[in-house]
């Protein structure tokens, strides 16, 4: 494998920089963490992370709305940013002659995001957002799944209970000091990592990254982390029956699960790919090609790191399959891997996918820099980028045996099936 | 520091140099040595796509690539997705109206290897009874799960609107309900017979690879491929007239999915650089005039886009938008001012070179990996453009002029003829919409 060069540093205001060179494009990519996700939002402010997100495009003090876009595209570059549970990220990628331009309008809105903010802007945003919302999930075919799950698999009281896109209602009410009080609290340096990847002269892009960020002041007084403690378990299995505007009825499996960056996350990441990763995973060879049960499967183990992660999967049903016996048959193959473990062609195909999916992924440095970030703002350790392929060819059967038996099974299980409407009714 | 910093001197990029070969078999091969990589992307291609199939056999086009991967002569289909994936491959295989294509990318450890199986498999594929039922059962209940998305269904019903009856482009490529339903194994490996076959094929290769070497390679797994096929048959697309609103009933949505348009632009199209920017410029970057106003000024919705969709024959124009449906029917005059307003106030000078420079400078972005690269070589090989078509590309894009694109607007973009298609809740929208006199509605429940 290749082995992603880095170097880090700190400003003085604690921002987190992360350096890796690569000649090979004329381009750059810039990437930011901040370590504020809808984790972080309180009761009532559902959603609020991400419509905060929305509002870092509409203009800084010396950016116009809409520029922050524009700017970057005029200069040749792709950019955008995201939310989720643990954090939000921002990125652009440009060709390496735009570094400055990129450094400059990240550290504009880090700076100086209040003084553009207005009621208009954020009215506009809300229901841009609230469009979002509907597209993704309302007017969707099980487009609630997520949701619903999060909410079964967390506590009430737990911050990965409610979703990343939030309520209709709690967005309703966002109000232009929620932006005040949200920026002023978690968009502050020591908050956040900057990682560059691409074509640039080490020392010229450290004085540049100086230049444009170290006048920003630090919040000196940074919230402790939320809490995230849960039960390992959920101690009985929780199961529902969602009609729905669908034609295929579909079953969701979702389970407590170690945090990423874990050993035992590890184990299940190989666990998840023996499944369901490709045609000769078990669940497709035997769901969909074998026995002609399922349409799809889908794998996925979520890499959040705060308490409890998610192992889930779905199996959409084939027209006239019951779906208790689809789910009969799903069960069996997830208590066959956790009584017997992985075979050594599991491990030989399921290892030499990954090392390939890796080499894909890392040929982008847009990709390599958001996962230095990640690995950063989330361990303090970028180097796990270069632990990838040796932590996941380090799983042996033992330990997909003992993480599967841990978390994968029926008192720590929520299974929701969607079922068509009219067959419901 | 406040004001906005200059930019230092471009590097200057090159597409990457490629080398063309023709077997005696026929097979144009494509060679792009990329010496600092660590992966190859093989990409093959075959005249073989939904413009060469008989109406009557729609979609045996697609059914046919996707057996290609259920197995060959020597392996069914779990000993080659096994053999395959120990490698670390993945391969796909697809097709659309104008090819089919079996693909993978691997590391460049792996490529002799999967060399070998690409040519088994495309050479030599099993056509299992078993496999093809299973995939037309998969085919026909896609078809049902599209019908129940909302943007998928618009997709679905636009085009079927948009053609004349008739016209092969009014249905997707991989096939009707009906035409997939009547289609059997026996037709699967009469189309691959006769379609694919070296003469109408090209291999492209990028990636770490040394070219004489790939070369000697690609001969000892394809130089003994034997057979000809035949070309395609051509497509003249027609359009429906006249402006009308179809309105596909889906009851209980909370947006409505919006497709504004009418006949596009083939590949061939002499105005086909003016065309693409314009296209940008109204509708292809965040700052484009469709999102701007629909999303930054009135917060409709998520996004509004529009874009040509350039075939060997002239594919759609659709402009794209899920709107709240308490706003349908102003996002749609909205949206057709939009169209309206390019012809009738073409750019001025600052708003093209915004639009110039993102395509010229976000070039060598494009060609970041290996499978990228071979994807560009890609209309090369379909269509037959140049060999310098990506060398000359970023001149041709910096030549569009105001000029330019006011003509291609004024010549390509036809709001009084487009068709206005939307799912959506007839029992909430249509009112709204008929006092809008947009045109002649009809409203279709859902299929």
């Amino acid at each position: 494998m290749p082995h992603v060069p880095i170097e880090r540093h700190a400003l003085q205001n604690g921002l987190r920089v992360v350096l890796s060179r690569d000649p090979r494009a004329p381009a750059v990519a810039v990437n930011l963490w901040y370590d504020v996700g809808s984790k972080h939002e309180k009761a009532g402010k559902t959603g609020f992370a991400h419509l905060f997100e929305h509002m870092m495009f509409q203009g800084s003090a010396n950016v116009e709305k809409g520029q922050h876009f524009s700017i970057v595209q005029a200069a040749g570059g792709t950019l955008n940013a995201s939310t989720w549970l643990d954090r939000t990220n921002y990125y652009d990628t440009l060709p390496g002659h735009e570094l400055e331009l990129a450094l400059w309008l990240e550290a504009d809105r880090m700076a100086s995001l209040l003084p553009a903010m207005t009621q208009e802007k954020l009215d506009n945003q809300r229901d841009v957002v609230k469009n979002e919302r509907r597209w993704s999930v309302d007017n969707q075919p099980y487009g609630d799944w997520d949701e619903r799950m999060q909410a079964l698999v967390y506590p009430d009281d737990h911050p990965y209970h409610h979703p990343t896109i939030g309520s209709m209602e709690d967005l309703s009410a966002a109000s232009l000091d929620d932006v005040r009080e949200f920026f002023a609290t978690y968009y502050a340096p020591n908050n956040a990592v900057l990682t560059l990847a691409g074509d640039f002269e080490t020392g010229v892009a450290l004085e540049l990254i100086r230049r444009h960020f170290d006048r920003i002041p630090p919040n000196a007084n940074l919230p402790a982390a939320p809490d995230m403690s849960v039960d390992a378990l959920m101690g009985s299995e929780v199961r529902v029956t969602i009609p729905d505007q669908v034609p295929l009825p579909r079953i969701y499996l979702a389970h407590r699960a170690p945090p990423f960056g874990t050993d035992a996350f590890d184990a299940l990441d190989v666990a998840a790919d023996v499944l369901g990763s490709g045609r000769a995973s078990r669940l497709y060879a035997r769901l969909v090609r074998d026995e002609h049960l399922a349409q799809d499967v889908s794998v996925l183990l979520f890499p959040i790191v705060g308490g409890a992660s998610m192992f889930s999967l779905w199996v959409t049903a084939r027209p006239g399959v019951e779906p208790d016996r689809l789910e009969a048959a799903t069960l069996e193959e997830i208590d066959r891997l956790a009584q017997d473990g992985p075979s050594e062609p599991d491990l030989d195909r399921v290892r030499n996918l990954h090392r390939a999916h890796a080499a894909g992924a890392l040929e982008r440095i847009g990709e390599r820099a958001d996962r230095l970030s990640m690995y950063t703002c989330l361990f303090d350790a970028p180097e796990r980028v270069n632990e990838e392929v040796s932590r996941y060819a380090a799983v042996d059967p033992a330990r997909v045996r003992e993480a599967m038996g841990a978390s994968v099974r029926a008192d720590n299980r929520v299974t929701m099936s969607y079922v068509p409407a009219e067959a419901a009714a | 520091m406040t004001g906005r910093p200059a930019a230092t001197a471009p590097r200057p990029y090159r597409f990457p140099d490629f080398v063309r070969h023709e077997l005696a078999n026929g097979l144009r091969v494509w060679l792009v040595p990329l010496p600092d990589r660590e992966l190859v992307s093989v990409h093959l291609l075959t005249d073989a796509g939904a413009a060469s199939e008989d109406e009557p056999q729609a979609g045996v086009a697609a059914l046919t690539a996707q057996l290609l991967v259920t197995g060959t002569q020597r392996l069914d289909a779990g000993e080659f997705a096994e053999t395959t994936e120990r490698l670390g491959i993945e391969v796909g295989s697809e097709s659309s109206w104008d090819s089919a294509r079996a693909a993978f990318t691997a590391l460049e450890d792996k490529l002799s290897e999967g060399l070998g199986l690409l040519s088994e498999m495309v050479r030599t594929p099993r056509f299992d009874e078993r496999e093809f039922e299973r995939l037309k059962a998969e085919r026909l209940n896609d078809i049902l799960q599209a019908r129940a998305d909302p943007g998928r269904l618009a997709d679905e019903s636009f085009l079927r609107e948009v053609f004349s009856a008739g016209t092969p482009y009014g249905r997707l490529s991989a096939g009707t309900p009906d035409s997939v339903e009547s289609l059997t194994v026996e037709a699967t490996r009469a189309f691959h017979a006769s379609r694919y076959a070296p003469n109408v094929a090209h291999l492209i290769v990028s990636g770490a690879i040394d070219p004489d070497a790939a070369l000697a390679n690609i001969e000892a797994h394809f130089g003994d491929w034997a057979g000809t096929g035949p070309g395609h048959r051509t497509i003249e697309p027609a359009q429906r007239g006249g402006r009308r609103v179809v309105l596909v009933d889906r009851p209980g949505s909370v947006q409505s999915e919006l497709r504004v348009g009418h006949l596009g632009i083939g590949r061939g199209h002499p105005r086909y650089f003016a065309a693409i920017v314009m296209a940008a410029l109204l509708g292809g970057v965040f700052g484009s005039r469709l999102n701007r106003r629909l999303r930054e000024e009135l917060g409709f919705t998520y996004g509004a886009r529009c874009a040509f969709d350039p075939r060997r024959a002239s594919g759609p124009f659709t402009a794209t938008a899920a709107v709240q449906t308490e706003v349908t029917a102003d996002a749609i005059r909205e949206l057709i001012g939009q169209l309206e307003g390019i012809r009738a106030e073409p750019p001025a000078e600052a708003e093209l070179t915004e639009v110039r420079d993102f395509l010229v400078g976000v070039f060598p972005l494009r060609f970041e990996s290996t499978t990228g690269i071979a994807a560009a070589i890609e209309p090369l090989a379909v269509y037959g453009l140049p060999d310098d078509y990506w060398q000359t590309y970023r001149s041709n894009v910096e030549s569009v002029s105001t000029e330019d694109v006011a003509a291609a607007a004024g010549e390509l973009i036809r709001p009084d003829e487009a068709l206005v298609l939307l799912t959506g809740d007839a029992a909430r929208v249509r009112e709204e919409i008929e006092a809008a006199a947009l045109g002649p509605l009809e409203v279709v429940p859902a299929a």
